[in-house]
C-alpha cells in the first residue's frame, strides 16, 4: 500500500513542479523550479536505494502509475487555463510524441533510416489542407486520408529502394525531404511559399474545436480541445507502438535491425517487415502532420523543412532509440524547454545538435534506455502479458 | 527544345557547378574509403571553408595587402589550413569515438555536428542570417564564342578546381601518406600490421577532405559572389549524391559524379519549363533512379556481403 501511495506522491510532486515551472513569471522562479526538478532527478538517480525503491514500486503498481499519469495529463489544461500559449506548447509536445513513436518504430526498432520526418508530416498536413480547402472534403474525412497519403507515398518511395541500405537510405530520404519542400514551394496548387490558409477546424458532436470548452463549470482556452484530442491520439499511438514492440513483429524488426543476414537466414522476410515498419511509422508521422494542419489552420513549406526532421530525430535520440517511454520523455523535454527559456530560443537548434552529439558519445542509449527483452522466465509481476513481455526500462538497465 | 547555344552555355555552367560538387564529393568518398563512414557534417565544413575564406579577405583588407594574386593565394592557404584542422577536430570528436558503434550512430552524430556548425555560424558570425557578399578576387572580362559566354573568372575557377583534383590524385598515388591511405582503405588491420600509423592516416584523410571542401567553399563564393550559412545542407547532400553516383570510395567516381550532377542540374534548368526552380528535383530524382538500378555507382565495385 505504501508503494502505491508513494508512486502517486512522486507523480503528483513532479506534476506540481512542472506546472509551477511552466507558469512561473519571473525568470528566477523559472530557474529555481527547473533547477529543483533537475536536482531531484539527479539525486534520485544517484541514490541506489531511492532509485531501487522507485523502480520496484513503479513496476509493481504499473496500472496505478499509468492511471495516475493519465489523470494528471487530463488535469493539465485546468492548471494551464490562464495561458492558452502553454496549452498549445503542451499540445505540440503531444504531437511530437506521436511523431516520435512513428520514427522510433522505423529507426529505433527496425533500423530503417528516415531523415525526412518533416516531409512525411508535411504530406499529412498538406493533404488535409488541399482536400478541405481546394476540394471541399469534410475535415474529418481529410484528416483520415492525410496519414494514409503519407503512408502510401512512403511505401511507393520505399519499394524501389529496398535494396538500398544504410547510408544510401539516409541519402534517399534526405533527397526526398528536399524534393517535397521544393515542390511545395513552387507548385501552383499547393499555394507556393504562402502555403494553404484557412483550413477548417474539426467538429465533434456539433462542438467546433475553436470554441472554448467548459468542463465541470470551468472555461478552458479553446486550445484545450486540441490538447485533449492530441492526448487521445498520442496515447493511442503509444499504445499501438507498445503492442507492436511487444509482439512478434517488434521482435522480428529488432532482429533485422541487429543483423539482417541472420534474420534472413532465420526465415524473416526482410522486405515485408521493413516496409511494414516504414509504413506504420509514416502513418503515425502523417497523422501528427494532419493534426497540426487542422490545429493551426495553416500549412506552409517552412513548417516542414529539414530542420524539423532533425528536431524529430533529437526527440528519439534524447529519449533513447527503441525506447517507447523514452520517446514520451524526449518529446516532453525537448519541445517545452526552449519555449520556457525564451532567451535560449535563438540557440535552440544549436543546443539540440550539441545535446544529440553528447548523448551519442556518452549515453548512446538515451535518457530512458530501452529495456532488455525477457522471455521464458515467467511473467514479471504486473507486466502486460503478451508473447513478448518486456521488462520496464527503469531499473533493469542499470 | 532550346537553341544549341543555350544548351552549350548551360553545359558550361554545369561544368562550373560540377567542379565544386566534385571537390565536396571527393571528401565524402575519401572518408568512406578509409573509415567506411559517411561524414554528414562535411557540407557544413564546406560552408565553414567559405566563411573562413571570407573572413581572411577582410583580414587582408585590414592589413592592407595590395596584390590581389597574393591575397587570393593566402586566402586559399589560410582557409585550407583552418578548415582542414576543423575537419580533423570533427573526426576526433564525432567519428573516431563511434568507430565501433553501429553506423547509424556515426550518421546521427555527424548530422547533428553539422547542425551545430551551421547554427554556430548563424549565431556567432556577425549578422550570420544574411547572405554575405563575397569579394570578386578574380580577373573580370569575358569571351564570346558562338553565343556562349565564357568569363575569365570562370576559367580561373575551373583551373583551380582541376588543379586541386590533380594535386589530390598525386597525393594519393605518389606519396607515402597516400600509400598508407590506400592501404588503410583496403584493410585497416593489415595496414597497421605493416607499420601504417592508423590514427595519423585517418587524421590526414580528414584534413585533406576538409581542405578540399574549403576550396569548394571559396570557389562557390567566387562564383556566386555570395555565401550563406545554410548552403552547406544542399552542398552536403549534393556532394554525397555525387559521391554515391560515382561509387563511394572511388575518387575518380566522385569527380565524375560531381560533374554529372552539375551538368544534370543546369540542363534540367534549360530543358524544363520553370526548370530553374525544379532543377534540384530532377537531379535528385535521377540520383534516386541511380540508387535503384546501380546502387554501387558508376565506378563502384560490386560488394559481396559478409555472412
Amino acid at each position: 500500500m505504501g508503494g502505491l501511495i508513494g508512486v502517486w506522491a512522486v507523480e503528483l510532486g513532479l506534476f506540481v513542479l512542472v506546472v509551477a515551472a511552466l507558469l512561473a513569471e519571473r525568470p528566477i522562479a523559472v530557474g529555481l523550479t527547473v533547477a529543483a526538478i533537475a536536482l531531484l532527478l539527479v539525486a534520485v538517480q544517484t541514490s541506489v536505494r531511492v532509485w531501487g525503491w522507485m523502480a520496484t514500486s513503479f513496476r509493481t503498481h504499473r496500472a496505478a502509475a499509468l492511471g495516475g499519469a493519465a489523470t494528471l495529463a487530463l488535469a493539465l489544461p485546468f492548471f494551464l487555463r490562464a495561458s492558452p500559449y502553454w496549452t498549445f506548447v503542451a499540445t505540440m509536445a503531444l504531437l511530437y510524441v506521436t511523431i516520435g513513436q512513428g520514427l522510433n518504430l522505423q529507426m529505433g526498432t527496425a533500423g530503417v533510416i528516415n531523415l525526412a520526418g518533416a516531409a512525411f508530416a508535411g504530406l499529412g498536413g498538406y493533404t488535409v489542407g488541399l482536400l478541405t480547402v481546394r476540394l471541399g472534403f469534410a475535415p474529418w474525412l481529410a484528416f483520415a486520408i492525410g496519414p494514409l497519403v503519407a503512408m502510401v507515398v512512403g511505401a511507393l518511395l520505399f519499394i524501389p529502394i529496398l535494396k538500398v541500405r544504410g547510408h544510401y537510405l539516409a541519402l534517399v530520404t534526405i533527397a526526398f525531404g528536399f524534393i517535397f519542400n521544393i515542390l511545395m514551394n513552387n507548385l501552383e496548387f499547393t499555394g507556393g511559399p504562402q502555403g494553404i490558409k484557412n483550413i477548417p477546424t474539426l467538429r465533434l458532436f456539433g462542438h467546433a474545436f475553436t470554441t472554448a470548452p467548459t468542463l465541470f463549470g470551468v472555461t478552458l482556452p479553446s486550445h484545450a480541445n486540441f490538447y485533449y484530442a492530441a492526448l487521445a491520439m498520442a496515447a493511442l499511438v503509444t499504445w499501438l507502438a507498445w503492442r507492436l514492440y511487444n509482439s512478434w513483429v517488434g521482435l522480428t524488426l529488432n532482429t533485422l535491425r541487429d543483423d539482417e543476414i541472420a534474420a534472413k537466414c532465420s526465415g524473416v522476410s526482410v522486405t515485408r517487415h521493413k516496409l511494414l515498419a516504414f509504413s506504420i511509422g509514416n502513418l503515425f508521422v502523417g497523422l501528427a502532420g494532419g493534426f497540426y494542419a487542422v490545429m493551426v489552420g495553416f500549412v506552409s513549406p517552412p513548417d516542414f523543412d529539414f530542420g524539423y526532421s532533425l528536431v524529430m530525430l533529437s526527440v528519439i535520440i534524447l529519449g533513447g532509440l527503441d525506447s517507447i517511454p523514452g520517446v514520451v520523455l524526449g518529446a516532453c523535454l525537448l519541445i517545452p524547454l526552449p519555449e520556457r527559456f525564451r532567451m535560449l530560443h535563438e540557440y535552440r537548434l544549436l543546443l539540440y545538435g550539441a545535446a544529440i552529439v553528447l548523448m551519442l558519445l556518452f549515453r548512446p542509449r538515451g535518457l530512458w534506455p530501452a529495456g532488455v527483452r525477457r522471455y521464458g522466465l515467467g511473467r514479471p509481476a504486473g507486466s502486460f502479458g503478451a508473447a513478448g513481455t518486456r521488462a520496464e526500462g527503469v531499473g533493469v538497465s542499470r | 527544345m532550346p537553341p544549341l547555344e543555350v544548351i552549350l552555355q548551360q553545359a558550361f555552367n554545369g561544368l562550373m557547378l560540377g567542379v565544386m560538387y566534385a571537390l565536396i564529393a571527393v571528401g565524402f568518398t575519401l572518408f568512406f574509403g578509409v573509415l567506411d563512414v559517411i561524414h554528414f557534417s562535411h557540407g557544413d565544413i564546406f560552408t565553414l571553408g567559405a566563411f573562413a575564406g571570407l573572413s581572411l579577405t577582410f583580414l587582408w583588407g585590414a592589413v592592407g595587402l595590395g596584390n590581389p594574386a597574393v591575397a587570393l593565394l593566402l586566402t586559399f592557404l589560410g582557409a585550407l589550413l583552418l578548415t582542414g584542422l576543423i575537419g580533423v577536430g570533427a573526426e576526433r570528436a564525432c567519428v573516431k569515438p563511434l568507430a565501433k558503434a553501429p553506423p547509424l550512430m556515426t550518421l546521427l552524430a555527424t548530422l547533428s555536428l553539422g547542425l551545430v556548425i551551421r547554427e554556430a555560424i548563424l549565431i556567432f558570425y556577425p549578422r550570420g542570417a544574411d547572405p554575405k557578399p563575397f569579394p570578386a578576387m578574380l580577373p573580370q572580362g569575358l569571351w564570346e564564342i558562338g553565343g556562349v559566354v565564357i568569363r575569365y573568372e570562370n576559367l580561373v575557377i575551373l583551373a583551380i578546381g582541376a588543379g586541386a583534383m590533380v594535386l589530390v590524385d598525386l597525393i594519393i598515388n605518389r606519396t607515402r601518406v597516400g600509400a598508407s591511405m590506400r592501404a588503410v582503405a583496403q584493410d585497416a588491420e593489415a595496414a597497421q600490421m605493416m607499420g601504417v600509423n592508423l590514427n595519423r592516416t585517418v587524421d590526414f584523410t580528414f584534413f585533406l577532405g576538409s581542405a578540399l571542401a574549403a576550396v569548394a567553399g571559396i570557389l562557390n563564393g567566387l562564383y556566386y559572389s555570395e555565401i550563406h550559412f545554410i548552403m552547406g545542407i544542399m552542398g552536403g547532400v549534393i556532394g554525397f549524391s555525387a559521391a554515391a553516383i560515382g561509387g563511394l570510395g572511388n575518387v575518380y567516381g566522385a569527380i565524375l559524379g560531381g560533374l554529372l550532377f552539375g551538368v544534370l542540374q543546369t540542363l534540367a534548368a534549360a530543358f524544363i519549363p520553370r526548370g530553374s526552380e525544379f532543377r534540384d528535383v530532377v537531379a535528385f530524382a535521377v540520383v534516386m533512379v541511380f540508387m535503384v538500378f546501380k546502387p554501387t555507382g558508376i565506378l563502384g565495385e560490386k560488394t559481396i556481403e559478409r555472412v
